[in-house]
C-alpha cells in the first residue's frame, strides 16, 4: 500500500509540475527583420498570415511567412499558443487548402538559426523562434 | 452524343486535357531542375489523400449511400460496404511562374457504374495577378457548401462523411469552366467572394445522365479569427434524361398531358440551391451548422436540409455530435391525367403514368439523423474515425436510402456503424 501511494503521489506531483512548467518551457515569439516597418501584430494577425488567410501585413505590404519544420517543438508550441491548434489540426487545415488548389503551406526552414537568417535578410519575411534564440539580427513583434 | 456514363473530356471543354499535358511536361522538367534543392522551393509538388472505410446498416431491405452517384451501399447489397466512404486521391501542382500555376487531381472511388476507374476531380490553371485576385480555368469543384470542395478529403473533416441530407440536396458539385475569386481584408476580417461559370455532365446510377449547363455559383466567405460564415447561390439549366420516356408518354395525352409533362419534366429546368453556413473553431472545440434549400423546377421539386454539429478536442480524440434533418417542400402527389374522361383502353395506361409521376413526387427524402462519433489522431497524417448514425425516416419515406426491396418499412429507423481511416501524404 505504502509503495502504491508513493507512486500515485509522484504521478500527481509530476503532473502538477508539468502543468506549471509546460507553457513557460518554450516561450515563442514572432519576429521580423529590423528593416521592417512592422513593430506590433496581434495574435490573430500573426495567425492569419501563417494560416494563409491573408498575404499582407496590416499596412498592406506583402508578408512572407517562414515556418519551422513539422514535428519541431517550437512549431507545435507556436500553433498551440497562437492558433490554439495541434499539429494534426494544422495538417487538417492545410489539407483543406492544398486539395482545393487554394494555396500551399508556408515555406519551412529547419532551425531557428535558419529562420533568423532568412527573416534578417528579407523585410517582408515573418518567422517565429524561441525567445531564448532572439538576438539583434531580428526584431521581436510586440503582441 | 457522348457516352452518358463517363465524364467525357471531349464534352465541350478541352481545359482538363490541356492541364494534364502541361503537368506531365513540366513534371519532367521539374525532376531535373529540382534535384538537390530545398524542398520548400519546389516547382512541382505531389500530394495525396485517401480514406479506407467500412459501413454497416442494420436494415437489409435498402442501401445506404454517401452520395447520389453511388449505385449501391450498405444494407441490402452489402452487409458491410467498403465502397461508401473509401477513396484514393492524388494531386500534382505545378508552379509555372509566380502568378501562374496548374493543378491536377485524380480520384478513384465508387462511381455510378460501380467501377473504381480514376476520374479527374480537379484540372485547372490558376492565374493570380495579386495575392487577392485569382482566376481559374478548367475543372473546378464548386464552393456551394462550407465543405463542398474538400468533402472528399476525410482527413480535413471532423466526421466520417459530411451530412448526407445537406450534401445530397444536389448531385452537381463540379464545373468545367472558369471562376474568379477576390479576397478583401477589412481590419481583421477576411472576405472572399467567388463567382463561377461553366457546365457539367455525369452519369447517375441506372444509366441516366445529368447535364447542368449555364452552371453558376456566387459564394461569399467571411472569416474573423475562429469564426467563418459562408453563403452561396448555385443555379443551372438542369437536364436528367432517365424520365424522358415517362414524360414523352404524358405528351400523348392531349393538352392536359402536355401541360403535366412541361411542368414536371427535367429538360433544361432551372435548378437553384441556396446555402448558408457558419463554423466557430477556437481550437479546443468547434460548433458548425449549415442550411440549404433546393428548388429544381420539375418533379424533383423543393427540399430543405440543415445540420448542427459540435465536437470537443481531448488530446488526440475529438468526439462529436451531429443532428441533421431534411424535409420536402413541394407537393407529394398530383391529380395527373383525368382517367375517368378517357376511353377504357387508355385509362389503364393513364393510371400507370399518374402513379409513376406520384412516385417521383413522393421520393424527396424526409428524415432526420443523430450522429455520434469520434476522430482519433492515430499517428502523424493518419486518423481513425468511428461513427454511429440513427436515421429516423419520415412517415412513408425511404429517406436517402436506395435499392429499396419488398418488405422494407418506410418511416422506420435505420442504424449505421461506420469506421474509417483517413490519411494524407
Amino acid at each position: 500500500m505504502a509503495g502504491m501511494n508513493c507512486v500515485g503521489l509522484r504521478a500527481i506531483f509530476g503532473l502538477a509540475l508539468s502543468l506549471a512548467v509546460g507553457p513557460v518551457a518554450a516561450d515563442v515569439v514572432a519576429i521580423v527583420s529590423p528593416a521592417s516597418a512592422i513593430t506590433s501584430l496581434s495574435k490573430t494577425q500573426v495567425v492569419d498570415i501563417f494560416l494563409g488567410k491573408t498575404s499582407r501585413f496590416p499596412d498592406g505590404t506583402q508578408a512572407v511567412p517562414i515556418d519551422q519544420e513539422e514535428g519541431s517543438p517550437v512549431r507545435d508550441e507556436f500553433y498551440a499558443v497562437y492558433a490554439g491548434k495541434s499539429a494534426a489540426q494544422m495538417k487538417s487545415h492545410w489539407a483543406k487548402i492544398v486539395f482545393t488548389g487554394r494555396g500551399q503551406p508556408p515555406k519551412t526552414s529547419s532551425s531557428s538559426i535558419k529562420v533568423k537568417s532568412i527573416v534578417a535578410a528579407n523585410p517582408r519575411a515573418i518567422g517565429y523562434i524561441e525567445r531564448s534564440a532572439v538576438d539583434s539580427s531580428v526584431k521581436v513583434l510586440l503582441p | 452524343m457522348p457516352n452518358p456514363i463517363t465524364r467525357s473530356k471531349s464534352w465541350g471543354n478541352p481545359c482538363p486535357l490541356n492541364a494534364i499535358i502541361v503537368i506531365a511536361m513540366l513534371s519532367l522538367r521539374a525532376g531535373v531542375c529540382n534535384a538537390g534543392e530545398d524542398s520548400s522551393t519546389s516547382l512541382l509538388s505531389f500530394s495525396g489523400f485517401g480514406t479506407l472505410g467500412a459501413v454497416h446498416s442494420n436494415d437489409d431491405k435498402a442501401d445506404f449511400t454517401a452520395n447520389l452517384l453511388q449505385p449501391n451501399g450498405a444494407g441490402h447489397t452489402h452487409s458491410w460496404s467498403t465502397g461508401v466512404d473509401s477513396r484514393l486521391g492524388a494531386q500534382a501542382t505545378v508552379h509555372l511562374a509566380p502568378q501562374l500555376s496548374a493543378m491536377l487531381q485524380v480520384i478513384s472511388e465508387q462511381r455510378s457504374d460501380d467501377s473504381y476507374q480514376p476520374h479527374v476531380e480537379w484540372a485547372n490553371i490558376t492565374y493570380q495577378p495579386t495575392p487577392e485576385l485569382s482566376v481559374r480555368l478548367g475543372r473546378i469543384v464548386l464552393p456551394t457548401f462550407l465543405l463542398s470542395d474538400s468533402r472528399k478529403v476525410g482527413y480535413a473533416n471532423p466526421w466520417v462523411r459530411p451530412p448526407v441530407e445537406v450534401y445530397g440536396l444536389s448531385p452537381v458539385f463540379d464545373s468545367d469552366g472558369a471562376d474568379a475569386s477576390y479576397k478583401m481584408n477589412v481590419g481583421d476580417v477576411v472576405n472572399t467572394l467567388v463567382g463561377t461559370y461553366g457546365k457539367t455532365r455525369f452519369g447517375v446510377p441506372g444509366g441516366g445522365a445529368v447535364k447542368a449547363s449555364r452552371l453558376r455559383v456566387i459564394a461569399d466567405t467571411i472569416e474573423y479569427g475562429p469564426l467563418t460564415l459562408h453563403f452561396a447561390y448555385q443555379a443551372s439549366s438542369y437536364t436528367y434524361d432517365a424520365f424522358d420516356p415517362l414524360f414523352d408518354a404524358f405528351r400523348q395525352f392531349g393538352a392536359r398531358g402536355m401541360a403535366l409533362a412541361d411542368r414536371y419534366d427535367l429538360d433544361n429546368k432551372l435548378a437553384q440551391l441556396l446555402t448558408a453556413g457558419a463554423a466557430y473553431d477556437p481550437g479546443q472545440w468547434f460548433l458548425m451548422g449549415e442550411w440549404g434549400r433546393r428548388n429544381l423546377h420539375s418533379a424533383i421539386g423543393k427540399s430543405t436540409a440543415w445540420y448542427l454539429s459540435s465536437g470537443y478536442r481531448l488530446a488526440k480524440f475529438t468526439p462529436y455530435l451531429t443532428y441533421t434533418a431534411t424535409q420536402a417542400n413541394s407537393i407529394a402527389s398530383d391529380p395527373g391525367l383525368n382517367v375517368s374522361a378517357l376511353p377504357p383502353y387508355l385509362a389503364g395506361t393513364a393510371a400507370g403514368l399518374n402513379a409513376a409521376l406520384d412516385s417521383i413526387l413522393a421520393s424527396t427524402p424526409v428524415q432526420n439523423t443523430v450522429s455520434v462519433g469520434s476522430r482519433w489522431d492515430l499517428v502523424k497524417n493518419v486518423d481513425l474515425k468511428l461513427q454511429y448514425d440513427r436515421i429516423d425516416l419520415g412517415r412513408g419515406s425511404a429517406g436517402v436510402l436506395i435499392n429499396v426491396q419488398p418488405g422494407f418499412h418506410p418511416g422506420g429507423t435505420v442504424n449505421l456503424l461506420s469506421v474509417t481511416i483517413d490519411f494524407v501524404w
